[in-house]
């Protein structure tokens, strides 16, 4: 549904070059996962049309449309900063960008993003939530081939967040729609996204499953991508574990020196003949434990993984 | 950052550009052979030197101390328009006023000294303006300096050098403002004989006397030009970024301060304004002079004239201006190559059409003073549609919704930008239609403006009635400068 095969483009400003090549099918949900500067936005922009590539193509549903103007890519975005027109009633933006203007239908899309009632209301009278809403339902009422969000819940409260990004999927999977969500938040990563592709220094470093990018990622990047993780050095290599990938019974001596409750969940800090680190432990401060990190990989400094069959029981 | 292809500027956009400035270019070219003859004007131009220095140095001065007084006294938007009040009644009207309320009290202002304070009170409005950002970041320093014992006549070691930069940029728009100025020195310096060289060049351009008027006028014109050369090659850098948070502890009383210099400046020029037009001179009975000053056909064909010109002039550069709109670099070098037309005396300009249209059937008929008074107003009617929101973003939204391009700027682009096309159009109304300097030189006779009508109208003795014509234009500037006070999106 969407194919970028070689995309090519300096950042702007000077900052690196990104170069991309990505398949998305129909009715996926992509997550690009990446700090900031890592071209995520860039990557988006390039898909709307918004920026030109130096070189490469942009497909979407089977159709080159890399020298299309934005208006004839036939996809929706909903922008950090929202970019809603704050002259037009939430009912106005959505009839404005229909392919054929119906007002009935307008209303019953503002009636699922949970707008009902508010249709009048121009962006100054709404809350950021409901902003948000009408980003998402002018996107939707596009009928585009593919969606790009980008970063669309950092201005929000957590709780607002929360709530709202995980019906927005839901949402989404129930329109069928094919979605490119940019985000810095491995949380927000694992929980949207069909398929997570990490990003650094302009490249897509690994596309994949959550779940096998958070257990089994093939760099170093896509390790702290995801955050929770400790980075111990060992000479050359680099020890690497989450949190919940030190149990306790092994070999390795470790001794407690903090204990803190984050979310419902005990972190304990240890210090470990490598170094510190935080595991999901619960233990008292001065405690001497016996740890083993069955699933704790090596990297090499360069950043690319080490196969290490005896890590496991060395460990 | 390429952009699409539709929203990059106009490769043809450059083409004019060179085109706006030949009326410069022909002005140097005639100027300069009779430069000699112009030299033996060296006391007047040395005159115009003087004047525009020690007007710029008060000036600063005061826009300084009203700048501090705000920023301590945390004066907000409603006396700061107050104080703008003031700069927006036409500066000759400003003159005139403060010649009427002086001489209420005995004291005759014509002359030097009544030029600098007809100067300094119309003016300080604009260096309180260009100052007062400038002052804000000074704040954190001033604190560090207290905190660390820099106090007394050493804190100038700290806050001299960090607004030096500001002090000088806004000393030069200030120099090239009062150098240029025509209206204040024609009220009160030509009858006292102090002429400075936009007035002498205006006299030469009438002199029945002189055997090439138009060429003694370029020449003065030129030597303006030349004293105008150093302040526009003025450019400092700021050093400072703009301050996050002002004074912690606000200071009424420079509130106080502040407003009471506002009304009092206000009040100076209204004051003499309103007991000459409305009060007889002799009787003190009340007897406003309104009726009679529009019984004049001069006054009447000119405020026609000038409310044509003024319309015209605005409607169409607030056209212009939207359709540049979503080609923000073509706008962008249209505005830069216009500014000289606005920043330079707009004598220069006046001269410049006269010698360049003076053989074509355009010369002495009113839509050469429209193309003067495009030229002269582009610069600030561009500036008003580059600056403020940024629809870009709001125009790219669409496009990537799918809105053709043009549809896009109709229906989300140009709403959004109205706000500031009003802006535009009111601030050049209200500038055009009290404009004095382009049209006392270019004015087609039988189509002369309002400004030239109130000159007539004082050399012809008839105070009262220009004091009232003074007081009309004084009123439509506040009600433009209202209607631009209006908040956008």
């Amino acid at each position: 549904m969407v194919r970028l095969q070689g995309l090519t483009k300096r950042f702007p400003g000077g900052g690196g070059v990104l170069e991309v090549d990505l398949e998305v099918p129909q009715g996926e949900v992509l997550v690009l996962l990446g700090a900031s500067g890592s071209g995520k936005s860039t990557l988006l922009n390039l898909v709307a049309g918004l920026l030109l590539p130096e070189a490469g193509r942009v497909f979407l549903g089977g159709r080159d449309v890399t020298r299309l103007p934005p208006e004839r890519r036939e996809v929706a975005y909903v922008f950090q900063d929202l970019g809603l027109w704050p002259h037009l009633t939430a009912l106005e933006h959505l009839l404005l960008v229909m392919p054929r203007p119906h007002r009935a239908e307008a209303m019953a899309l503002l009636e699922r993003v949970g707008l009902g009632g508010l249709e009048g209301r121009r962006p100054g009278e709404l809350s950021g939530g409901q902003r948000q809403r009408v980003a998402l339902a002018r996107a939707l009422a596009r009928r585009p081939k593919v969606l790009l969000l980008d970063e669309p819940y950092s201005a929000l409260d957590p709780v607002l967040r929360e709530g709202l990004r995980l019906e927005v999927r839901a949402l989404l999977k129930r329109e069928g729609v094919t979605a490119l969500h940019v985000t810095h938040d491995p949380e927000e990563a694992m929980l949207l996204g069909d398929r997570v592709g990490v990003m650094a220094g302009g490249r897509l470093l690994e596309v994949g499953p959550p779940r096998r990018l958070y257990e089994a990622p093939a760099s170093l990047a896509a390790f702290l991508a995801f955050g929770r993780a400790n980075l111990l050095p060992e000479g050359e290599t680099l020890l690497a574990f989450r949190y919940e990938e030190a149990v306790p019974g092994g070999s390795l001596p470790a001794r407690v020196l903090e204990r803190r409750e984050v979310r419902g969940e005990v972190l304990s800090r240890v210090l470990l003949p490598q170094g510190e680190a935080w595991v999901r432990l619960d233990a008292p401060p001065g405690a001497e434990l016996r740890l083993a990190l069955p699933r704790a990989r090596r990297f090499h400094r360069d950043g690319h993984l080490l196969p290490d069959p005896g890590l496991k029981e060395g460990v | 950052m390429k952009r699409v292809a539709r929203g990059e500027p106009l490769p043809w956009g450059l083409l004019p550009l060179g085109a706006l400035l030949l009326p410069f270019l022909v002005l140097v070219a005639q100027g300069i052979p009779r430069l000699g003859g112009a030299l033996a004007a060296w006391d007047v131009a040395l005159n115009s030197l003087l004047l525009a220095l020690v007007g710029t140095l008060l000036v600063l001065a005061l826009g300084l101390l009203l700048a501090a007084l705000a920023l301590w006294g945390g004066v907000g938007r409603g006396l700061e328009a107050l104080l703008f009040l003031s700069f927006y009644i036409p500066p000759f009207v400003t003159g005139m006023g403060l010649l009427f309320t002086l001489q209420s009290f005995g004291v005759a202002l014509y002359g030097a000294k009544g030029i600098l304070l007809a100067w300094t009170l119309h003016y300080a409005p604009m260096a309180y303006a260009l100052l007062r950002p400038a002052l804000g970041p000074l704040w954190p320093l001033l604190r560090a300096a207290r905190v660390h014992g820099v106090v007394g006549v050493r804190r100038l070691r700290v806050l001299l050098p960090p607004l030096l930069p500001s002090l000088l940029s806004a000393g030069g728009l200030v120099y090239l403002a009062l150098l240029g100025n025509f209206g204040v020195p024609a009220v009160l310096g030509l009858p006292a004989r102090v002429y400075v060289l936009p007035t002498l060049a205006y006299a030469r351009l009438n002199s029945p006397l002189s055997p090439d008027p138009i060429g003694e006028a370029a020449a003065l014109g030129l030597l303006l030009g030349l004293l105008a050369l150093p302040a526009l090659l003025l450019r400092p850098r700021p050093l400072l970024e703009a301050a996050s948070e002002g004074p912690p502890s606000r200071k009424p009383l420079y509130a106080l301060l502040f407003a009471l210099y506002a009304l009092l400046s206000l009040g100076l020029a209204a004051w003499g304004l309103l007991r000459e037009a409305l009060f007889n001179p002799y009787t003190g009975a009340l007897e406003p002079a309104f009726a009679a000053a529009l019984a004049l056909p001069l006054v009447v064909k000119g405020l026609g004239n000038s409310a044509f010109l003024a319309l015209a002039t605005a409607s169409l550069l607030a056209l212009l201006a939207l359709a540049l709109r979503p080609f923000p670099q073509a706008l962008a070098r249209a505005r830069q190559a216009l500014d000289l037309h606005h920043t330079l005396p707009g004598t220069l300009l006046a001269l410049g059409l006269t010698l360049l249209l003076a053989p074509t059937p355009l010369y002495a008929t009113p839509w050469l003073l429209l193309l003067a008074y495009l030229l002269n107003f582009a610069s600030p009617a561009f500036r008003a549609l580059e600056a403020g929101l940024r629809v870009e973003a709001q125009v790219a939204a669409a496009r990537v919704h799918g809105l053709p391009f043009w549809r896009a700027w109709l229906r989300v682009g140009y709403p959004l930008l109205l706000p500031q096309a009003r802006g535009a159009f009111f601030l050049i109304f209200s500038l055009a239609l009290s404009e004095i300097t382009l049209s006392s030189l270019l004015y087609a006779p039988g189509a002369e403006t309002v400004g030239v009508a109130v000159l007539g109208a004082l050399n012809g003795g008839l105070y009262r009635e220009a004091a009232a014509v003074g007081l009309i234009l004084a009123a439509l500037s506040g009600l433009a400068l209202l209607a631009l006070g209006r908040r956008g999106w």
